[in-house]
């Protein structure tokens, strides 16, 4: 893949649920290394279209990955792509300790067979989360809520990621907490991770996207916003 | 002194039959958040078919076991394919408490009808695998297949235990529990783990009812009633944890057979059942149910 190539193509994507149409038809790319939001109101089908290109829903429609379509509703395929989702409302396992949490976003790609094992091969992403490093073996239920995002985006970067989808990575967080969450994106942008964020709030989207993409009522429309 | 050796020992056979369905309960809880209350009856086909097998139809021992472990895996995995992937996998059953009970019970009423159909009404008892007299240390007497009940019932607690606690693929299974959606999003395969470890706890427990059922015997009617013990055991273990289900139900057993010994076997269920609601109320945190997370 040359710099600067596609790594993202979402062609013609739709999601339906039962006679509701979610997402229409939905085109864009994003290229290698390039950090895109996806912006729009509140139930406008943001969320319902990274769902369906991580594969965990029914869509129509082609996602391509570094070239590679992926198949339909097979989110270990997307996973083992390069593909990661961090989803809106983390869906963390609370039971689990931290450490666990974030071990198992190594699961698709591990040979291991023991846990510790495992572990060690992810452990480093802790360096990009320093403050979860006293909470290892607390359980992922117990943690606050800017602490389990913390969390979610380490079980992500565990799974060693080439695009990342974030979904309204910074619903329901305190202002610093969000701060704390796009300073990391900011880093982020800065290597060469591909990058699709959902967020309701542009003047968050503003501060790390190279372009913004508009979705309203399923469909993306509108020009695109390019940052400065 | 011996009257007390005899007890424990008692207690600790019949607490092993609590266990072990208390630990298959548990394992499958906590993958899939579903209590199997076929559990019994795949119990009651793995005793009843073997001993049909061997005993009428004259297939060796070994033979008869395979043949019965693999056909109970059949059912469980025709089970998960028609009823389960449909429900859970697809969506398009009840869930809530309705899917937490009501599948596995109308799968504990079909496979109760289909052994009535096939076996009769008659008492069945698969052939000892360690036969002979019951071992006697003093004056402490202890039934040959009590032993092989307790040994199975221990290590199967180690080894779910272990499997859960020590290896990568038991702490996805663990996790599909939790979140369905969390696990798919790291590519872990909810639906087969809640397969897998469907068939195996299927498959464990038919291997018990073979071993168990020289000390009970079986007719078609005994799986509800080892499910109920199992449940009560898997309660002890907050329907999570394996191991803990063993360590209770040996427990149980023990109290029951030292409160029949020593007080009167009539209020049995009801000290067991208040000792459980005490916990519950009380000391929520030993069956790890203390209260939600903030």
């Amino acid at each position: 893949m040359p710099p600067g190539g596609a790594a993202l193509e979402v062609d013609s994507v739709s999601v339906s649920y039962g006679k509701f149409v979610a997402v229409e038809s939905v085109t864009f790319s994003v290229r290698a290394g390039e950090c895109v939001a996806v912006i729009g109101p509140n139930g406008h089908g943001k969320s319902s279209l990274v769902t369906a290109v991580a594969g965990l829903v029914r869509r129509g429609g082609t996602v391509r990955v570094f070239g590679q379509a992926l198949p339909v509703g097979n989110p270990r395929a997307a996973v083992l792509a390069g593909l990661v989702l961090v989803p809106e409302r983390r869906h963390l396992y609370p039971e689990l300790t931290t450490r666990d949490n974030i071990m198992l976003g190594s699961y698709s790609r591990t040979r291991r067979l023991r846990a510790s094992q495992a572990w060690d091969d992810v452990s480093g992403v802790i360096d990009m989360f320093p403050e979860l490093g006293r909470l290892l073996e607390q359980k992922a239920g117990t943690l606050s809520g800017g602490q389990q995002q913390m969390v979610a985006l380490a079980r992500a970067m565990a799974a060693a990621p080439r695009i990342l989808l974030l979904d309204e990575p910074c619903l329901g967080l305190a202002e610093a907490v969000a701060r704390r969450v796009y300073d990391w994106l900011g880093e982020m942008t800065a290597t060469d991770m591909t990058i699709l964020l959902v967020e309701e709030n542009p003047a968050h989207a503003i501060l790390v996207a190279d372009r913004v993409v508009r979705m309203y009522k399923g469909l993306v429309g509108g020009p695109e916003v390019t940052s400065p | 002194m011996s009257e007390f050796l005899n007890l424990l020992a008692a207690g600790l056979t019949s607490g092993a039959i609590y266990g072990i369905f208390g630990a298959c309960l548990a394992v499958w809880f906590r993958v899939c958040n579903v209590l199997n209350l076929a559990v019994g009856d795949f119990a009651m086909l793995g005793a009843i078919g073997t001993a049909r097998l061997v005993q009428t139809d004259h297939l060796p021992f070994a033979a008869g076991v395979v043949v019965v472990l693999a056909a109970v895996g059949l059912i469980a995995w025709i089970f998960d394919r028609v009823v389960l992937h449909i429900a859970f996998d697809r969506g398009l059953g009840a869930h809530g408490i309705v899917g937490v009970f009501f599948y596995t019970f109308g799968l504990s009423l079909i496979l109760e009808g289909a052994a009535r159909a096939v076996f009769g009404t008659d008492v069945y008892s698969a052939p000892a695998i360690w036969p002979g007299p019951a071992l006697a240390i003093g004056d402490v007497h202890v039934q040959r297949a009590g032993v092989l009940v307790i040994a199975l019932a221990i290590a199967s607690g180690l080894i779910l235990w272990a499997y859960l606690r020590f290896t990568v693929s038991g702490r996805a299974a663990s996790a599909c529990g939790e979140s369905v959606l969390g696990s798919r999003i790291v590519g872990i395969d909810s639906a087969m783990f809640r397969r897998r470890i469907f068939i195996m706890t299927a498959a464990l427990a038919a291997l018990f009812g073979v071993v168990e059922s020289p000390l009970t015997g079986f007719t078609y009617l005994s799986g509800p009633t080892i499910s109920l013990i199992g449940v009560v055991a898997a309660g002890f273990a907050a329907f999570r944890k394996p191991g803990r289900a063993v360590l209770a139900g040996l427990a149980i057993g023990v109290t029951e057979a030292m409160l029949g010994g020593y007080v009167s076997t009539t209020y049995n269920d009801v000290l067991l059942y208040a000792i459980l609601f005490g916990i519950i109320i009380l000391r929520p945190e030993v069956l790890g149910l203390g209260a939600e997370p903030a």
